[in-house]
């Protein structure tokens, strides 16, 4: 088998990978779209009790993040490991950020009662229950990926380091940047659905 | 209105008629060709890769079998649907594992629907747990009963007798027990059960 | 690597030897017969339990089992037929050994994947079993129909979690075999020089990609429901149940294709080997395929006709239902017309190809029954249905496999059976299947539900011959599993090519070697030229 056909067939292979979690997260965008259409005012009402100051910093973050993981990989390409090993580390801790802040988030949630089964909840119209199920579920699962993302590039950098990832050898390096550029984008769907246009 | 049964009926033998025949036709070539072209009979195969024309055919034919039997199973879905106007209401709650009938007059009922003979009758559905399927095998209507939610169908009473209801959607561990009668009684018959307490 | 040496002899890796050869290999043969090991064995289980059902409907008042045992039995009895054995059976055993060495490769392109792919199944399937016995068995029917799937007591968060499990394993598969499609073929070639066998694996793949993420956010939305109560799928917390239906048929009937795909390329590999003569229509066979695929996924909610769902929704679906049809009928048509002046000899994979056609035909045509929306209300969740999905599953998805299994046995381990009890078999599980299913579309017709432990009086008669056949069925199974093991005390191995067929994985030895290919191989413009392979044969005086 040759190196090249090896090469051509990982990135082809992540890019189905890259689909099927699109169609993951579809579902569930399928679910917000029904659930918009049933209960449009409380989704309006409820979607006012977000927190908009962090949930736009932890877009910011992801942006610049994105950003930086093209960069290593760029610099990986020019074998100039040095930057990339740097711009890694801020993107591990870029994505550490966005973790923290979405801890900070749900904590200030859960104090106020804006979860599903809180006795705030319970005694309001279910439109806004659905709309906080519906957020902890993607904005949860979401974070899972940003936690599996910079563990990711964790070991990207580590390898990076031990010369295991060079400009000859950086598939494994080219897929994890696709899979944070998905996560990204992801999220740059979750952030008006959830906080900015509602 | 009366033959709403009998045309969702005529619609399932047009089409199961439709399917036998195309069944035997293909059982039938398939024989024929086995036999026919057999190895001892014919050693030496044609080397035919496919004929546009006979394909053309075999596609358009089906389709347009196909939309027929799509536009007639259409049309009685939709008899199936279109309550009379002059239809009772009867409310029905389907629950782990039984049915209840609530009348216009707000009498309730388990496990026997009472209606009378000659009216259409319009089935107001919902659950009040797990989904559950108002099925009337004689008169073909099946509805599913959705907890939160209001669905119907209806059936045209005409002839007298008792008839099984049964629960199409599975349930839990009494749905094949989840059934009810349906009796379909003369008016007079029908107005003295619905006022007695 | 000695030369002349099956894979069986000669380890992917010199590291390991014994039963590590096997567990820690990533030769794409051993992966499969791996998977067949464990595919086999719970079918075999899920058989026991289908006639277990089918002991306790023969009697009127019998309580051989009771309501909820009856429950978990048909929830596993699905289960395990649907997640365990037809969607993995063709893609992950034939597909796995058969599709690099169709197109020329010496693997798979990822195949460190595909050994995990084996380990999820492994792993989904054991935590099906631990379900069983965690907190009850489920209860819920393989559908796990909301709100019923989230009240219930039983198990049925782990087992939803080893359908996502499961499924992730599927998906995997799949994104491997369309790479490798793509990228590995042999020079030479092309598109339309790839065996159909091969076609349908790929058309499967892509079903597989597209549609099992959906089943794992329902899954996981069941698992999420149950656990933390949030009430998405809960409609007295505001959810909508026919989402939840809506999620899970647009995963599980594109799954029904994930099924029976690769048992169409099964069966348009069969037909032009046992006629001698190319198949009719390769690309309508390859167009069919690919619609089947892409329409297929466009028509789950005929499922859905009685649910409540909007009458508009009924129009449309089950428009399409129709349409989905013609491609299918299409496949017959080119079977039956690739006999047509051929030079035909029998042997058992074409009897059951055979049985196949007329035994798909009854399930594809009682299909159009359902999918016209005025019969559908009656016969919806009928026994009926129940008929249908067997006569497509059983009497054409696991048709095609056993009649692959036949076919490729020899190739595989390089022994042929016995042919008379093979025809014995099949024919015995053939007149089983008539006389068990045929039955249960008049009992449709007449009103009986499925999934009912016990059924009213008039049912009887008809449940009681259904009965018979199954076990005439069962013991068809078993003669030709019997039969089929029995070839390995055969003292005489089989020849590369003991079918006198064109594709390329007869011109490897049987069993084949590691990595496949002794000489490289050598791509011919059309992969079923029957009366080019004679010429060839006359010419060197064979």
């Amino acid at each position: 088998m040759s190196n090249h056909a090896d090469e051509k067939g990982a990135r082809m292979g992540m890019w189905f990978f890259l689909y099927t979690e699109i169609m993951f997260f579809g579902g569930l965008f399928v679910l917000y779209a029904a659930y918009y259409h049933r209960y449009t005012e409380d989704f309006i009402v409820a979607g006012r009790e977000t927190m908009l100051v962090l949930g736009g910093l932890n877009t910011a973050i992801l942006l610049v993040s994105s950003f930086a993981v093209a960069a290593a990989v760029r610099a990986v390409s020019k074998s100039s490991s040095r930057t990339a090993i740097l711009l890694l580390g801020v993107t591990v801790i870029l994505g550490l950020i966005f973790l923290f802040n979405k801890y900070l988030e749900w904590r200030r949630d859960f104090a106020d009662g804006y979860y599903p089964g809180s006795d705030k909840m319970a005694s309001g119209p279910v439109g806004q229950s659905i709309f906080f199920a519906l957020y902890f579920t993607l904005t949860g699962l979401h974070a899972l990926h940003v936690l599996i993302g910079t563990g990711i590039l964790a070991a990207c950098l580590v390898l990076t380091a031990k010369r295991r990832i060079t400009a000859d050898r950086m598939s494994f390096m080219e897929n994890s940047g696709l899979f944070w550029h998905l996560v990204d984008i992801i999220w740059i769907f979750l952030f008006p659905l959830f906080y900015l246009l509602l | 209105m009366e033959n709403i049964v009998k045309y969702a009926d005529n619609v399932l033998i047009y089409i199961i008629v439709f399917c036998l025949i195309l069944l035997v036709l293909i059982t039938a070539a398939m024989i024929y060709f086995a036999v026919r072209y057999r190895k001892s009979r014919t050693p030496e195969a044609s080397d035919i890769r496919g004929n546009l024309k006979l394909e053309l055919a075999w596609m358009i034919l089906p389709t347009i079998i196909a939309l027929s039997m799509f536009y007639f199973g259409w049309e009685s879905f939709l008899g199936l649907r279109a309550v009379p106007p002059d239809a009772i209401n009867i409310d029905v709650n389907a629950m782990q594992f039984s049915w209840v009938f609530i009348y216009p007059n707000q009498k309730e009922s388990e496990g026997l629907m009472v209606v009378p003979q000659g009216k259409p009758v319009k089935v107001n559905l919902t659950s009040l747990d797990v989904i559950h399927s108002f099925y009337l095998p004689a008169f073909r209507i099946k509805m599913d009963a959705v907890p939160n939610m209001k669905t119907y169908t209806w059936f045209y009473a005409d002839k007298p007798g008792d008839y099984h209801i049964l629960c199409a959607e599975f349930c839990g561990v009494g749905h094949a027990d989840m059934t009810a009668t349906l009796r379909i009684v003369p008016e007079s018959e029908y107005q003295k059960w619905l006022n007695k307490k | 690597m000695a030369a002349g040496q099956s894979f069986y002899q000669t380890p992917s890796s010199d590291r390991h030897s014994g039963i590590g050869a096997w567990l820690l290999t990533t030769d794409h043969k051993r992966i499969g017969l791996m998977y067949g090991a464990v595919i086999l064995f719970y079918f075999f289980v899920a058989v026991v339990l289908g006639l277990l059902m089918r002991t306790e409907l023969m009697g009127l008042n019998t309580k051989i089992v009771s309501a909820q045992t009856y429950n978990a039995l048909f929830t596993l009895h699905g289960v395990i037929m649907v997640f365990l054995f037809i969607i993995p059976g063709m893609p992950a055993i034939l597909g796995n050994f058969l599709m690099p060495i169709q197109i020329g490769a010496k693997d798979v392109i990822f195949p460190r994947i595909n050994l995990l792919t084996w380990y999820l199944f492994v792993i989904g399937s054991v935590l099906v079993i631990i379900s069983l016995f965690a907190q009850g068995a489920p209860d819920t029917g393989w559908t796990f129909y909301v709100p019923f799937s989230i009240t219930t007591h039983t198990g049925v968060t782990l087992t939803v979690f080893a359908v996502f499990v499961l499924g992730l394993s599927s998906m995997l598969t799949g994104i491997n075999f369309i790479t490798t499609i793509h990228t590995l073929r042999k020079e030479g070639m092309g598109w339309m020089q790839i065996p159909l066998f091969t076609w349908s694996i790929y058309s499967t793949a892509w079903v597989q990609v597209l549609a099992t993420p959906v089943i794992g956010i329902t899954m996981l939305l069941i698992m999420i429901e149950r656990l933390f109560g949030v009430g998405l799928l809960d409609p007295s917390k505001g959810g909508d149940p026919l989402m939840f239906q809506h999620l899970f048929w647009m995963y599980s009937h594109p799954a029904v294709y994930i099924m029976i795909l690769p048992g169409m390329g099964i069966i348009s590999e069969i037909f032009p080997v046992f006629c001698r003569k190319s198949i009719f229509g390769y690309r309508a066979i390859v167009a069919a395929g690919l619609a089947i695929a892409a329409i297929g996924s466009l028509v789950w909610a005929h499922h859905m006709f009685v649910s409540g769902m909007s009458d508009a929704a009924v129009l449309v679906f089950s428009f399409l239902t129709f349409i989905v049809a013609v491609p299918s009928a299409v496949k017959v048509f080119n079977w039956v017309s690739t006999m047509y002046k051929g030079s035909i000899f029998m042997a058992p994979p074409f009897l059951f190809a055979l049985c196949f056609i007329v035994l798909f035909s009854i399930g594809g045509l009682s299909g159009l029954v359902q999918g016209a929306a005025g019969p559908n209300v009656h016969i919806h969740d009928t026994h009926w249905v129940v008929g249908h999905f067997h006569f497509v599953m059983f009497g054409g998805a696991a048709f095609a496999f056993l009649g692959g299994l036949h076919f490729w046995w020899p190739k595989m381990f390089g022994r042929l059976y016995d042919f008379k009890k093979a025809y014995i078999g099949g024919a015995m599980l053939a007149v089983g299947f008539m006389m068990h299913y045929f039955p249960m579309f008049i009992l449709g017709l007449e009103g009986m539900p499925r999934r009912y432990y016990a059924y009213l009086p008039k049912f009887w008669a008809l449940n009681f011959f259904a009965g018979i056949g199954a076990y005439i069925m069962v013991a068809g199974i078993a003669l030709i599993f019997i039969n089929l093991f029995l070839s390995f005390k055969n003292p005489q191995a089989a020849p590369a090519d003991p079918w006198g067929a064109t594709t390329l994985e007869w011109s490897v030895p049987s069993p084949p070697p590691l990595e496949n290919f002794v000489k490289e191989p050598a791509v011919e413009p059309y992969p079923y030229d029957f009366a080019g392979k004679a010429k060839k044969l006359k010419a060197t005086g064979d």
